[in-house]
């Protein structure tokens, strides 16, 4: 069997959306067996990435699990759509900064994990500038 | 091993992130160790104390006794720091299943108590040679009591294992139910958790999610424009931390001035403490004269108003804004600032530290040589207008957006001083910056 491949892709070129847009995209998986997936969690979350500790929410999430014994499909890409809040938007702050993004997470047995990630823009405030106090 | 149970993970600039493994075993221990401590405790006291209580009340058969003997049996403290303690032990005589029995007895518990008044007490309620209701164990007829009834104090220290188990049971269940959850499946369950917990009407989650709530502005109307804000920081409660704060160092900075001198007039000069206590003194003298500051500006400078005429804001909208100064002053100028700060924070080591970053600023009025005359305002009109290019207000656990209008005045005579009022700015309709 190949090397596992999680492909994760949104419908958007550029990736760059307003407050209100549906986002949409797919995701699948190659290389193992679809009894091998315990799970699969897709996840469109906000976090922040600067100075302070890390803040983090997730405005859309979704996760599969194997019912009645039938194993999880992925070779065949699995759709996703959510449309996308007022807030927070996307912020290249001096010492926070907000960060979208869609992650894929698939659980395999043994505890071992695959994760894919893209990030995109919600809105367009600009990157700030230091004011002296 | 280590591949499996790294004490590191991640480096984040100057920070390390711990292991999850480790943390989550971490906690699973410590609740862990809180739910056995509580279960060997619960246990031991039910199996001592209830279940025998229990059984005398409920399952023990009434005989007739004669009481043969009484005495008070004094139990020494293990050491000569600790107090003996007494128990009222009565030897009597009683039938059970058609056998006569002889026991030293009283409750079922044997609970000695260090009032010896009150075991006397009880021993005078009893007279030798007189006969007594008694209960006896039908399982074990040797068993028997004198007394029936529950101990009260019992149940309430009960108490104390039974929140043992709850915290740790509590906290043992969350780990658990942790433990293989994503980043993002517990950070939903903490969000759904933050929906369910009433008092928390901190932040917005309808509309505009993360922008702070605006209801500390839209609750209080103003007289002339629609809302007046509420400011930002109490002079009061400062005051007192800073009264408090200047109160304990310098009373604790006396002591030791007060142990040099003596050293100095006892001839015996301790120089190392003399030269050590010289920046804390320093300190010391630095916290009053901030004091004093804070008490001079509260004392010298009248209330201050701002009223908008709507709010929340958004980037490029503009509102009416009205300045409101009181107090009997000659200001060299009165300004009125429109700022955005960043403010983020993070924990290091033990210390958890802030960090503010100021990203717009924009004077939205200025006025010098002011006269306030006693018992009037000084009251003046302006606009102010949120850029078009702006972030909005954003508020989660450890970062924030900060939008608020500083009123600035510099008093002639006095220390310059600074009031902030917080306001709301929502993001623009579509999320673009250019509204």
């Amino acid at each position: 069997m190949n090397a596992p491949g999680l492909r994760l892709a949104l419908d958007e070129k550029p990736r760059a959306y307003r407050a209100g847009d549906v986002l949409q995209g797919r995701f699948s998986l190659e290389g193992v067996a679809p009894v091998d997936v315990r799970a699969v969690e897709l996840s469109v979350l906000w976090h922040t990435d600067g100075k302070g500790d890390e803040d983090m929410s997730v405005h859309y999430f979704e996760r599969v699990e194997p019912q009645n014994g039938q194993p999880i499909d992925l070779q065949h890409a699995r759709r996703f759509s959510t449309a996308l809040p007022a807030s927070p938007l996307s912020y290249d702050g001096l010492i926070v900064k907000i960060c979208w993004l869609v992650r894929v997470r698939v659980f395999l047995s043994r505890g071992k994990e695959l994760s894919h990630e893209i990030p995109f823009q919600l809105g367009t405030v600009p990157h700030p500038h230091e004011v002296a106090t | 091993m280590s591949r499996f149970l790294r004490l590191y993970e991640k480096k984040r600039g100057e920070r390390r992130t711990g292991s999850k493994a480790v943390g989550n075993i971490g906690e699973a221990l410590f609740f862990g160790v809180f739910f056995v401590v509580g279960c060997i405790a619960l246990a031991g006291m039910v199996s001592w104390f209830v279940w025998p209580e229990w059984r005398a009340n409920r399952q023990f058969a009434s005989s007739t006794c004669v009481l043969l003997d009484k005495r008070v049996d004094e139990r020494a403290g293990a050491d000569d720091t600790e107090a003996p303690t007494y128990l009222p032990e009565f030897h009597i005589q009683y039938e059970a299943d058609g056998q006569k029995w002889d026991a030293k007895t009283y409750d079922v518990n044997r609970t000695y108590s260090t009032d010896r008044e009150a075991v006397e007490a009880i021993l005078d309620r009893y007279e030798v040679g007189d006969r007594y209701v008694c209960w006896y164990d039908p399982i074990h007829p040797q068993t028997v009591v004198l007394v029936r009834g529950y101990s009260g104090w019992l149940y309430l220290l009960m108490l104390i294992p039974i929140s043992f188990i709850a915290i740790g049971g509590g906290g043992l269940v969350y780990t658990l139910l942790q433990w293989n959850a994503s980043a993002e499946r517990r950070s939903l369950l903490a969000q759904r958790a933050a929906r369910i917990d009433l008092f928390d009407a901190g932040t917005g989650t309808g509309a505009f999610p993360t922008v702070p709530a605006d209801s500390h502005v839209t609750d209080s109307p103003g007289t002339t424009l629609a809302y007046r804000l509420p400011g930002g920081s109490s002079t009061g409660l400062k005051m007192v931390a800073v009264a408090m704060a200047c109160l304990m160092w310098n009373g604790l900075v006396t002591i030791f001035i007060v142990m040099a001198i003596s050293a100095f007039r006892a001839g015996e000069p301790d120089w190392v403490l003399t030269v050590s206590l010289v920046p804390f003194v320093a300190g010391g003298v630095g916290l009053v004269v901030y004091f004093v500051r804070l008490a001079l500006i509260a004392a010298g400078v009248g209330p201050t108003w701002i009223e908008i005429s709507h709010h929340p804001l958004s980037p490029g909208h503009s509102c009416e804004a009205l300045l409101s100064q009181a107090g009997r002053l000659k200001l060299n100028s009165l300004e009125l600032w429109l700022a955005c700060d960043e403010k983020a924070t993070y924990r290091q080591g033990t210390d958890t530290r802030t960090e503010s970053r100021r990203v717009y600023q924009e004077r939205c009025f200025v006025r010098n040589d002011i006269e306030i005359d006693r018992g009037l305002s000084f009251e003046s009109r302006c606009r102010v207008k949120v850029p078009a290019v702006a972030m909005h207000s954003f508020q989660a656990n450890h970062n924030e957006v900060n939008w608020k209008l500083i009123v600035k005045g510099s008093v002639d005579g006095w220390p310059d001083y600074e009031r902030v009022f917080r306001i709301v700015v929502n993001p623009a309709g579509n999320g673009d910056a250019h509204a």
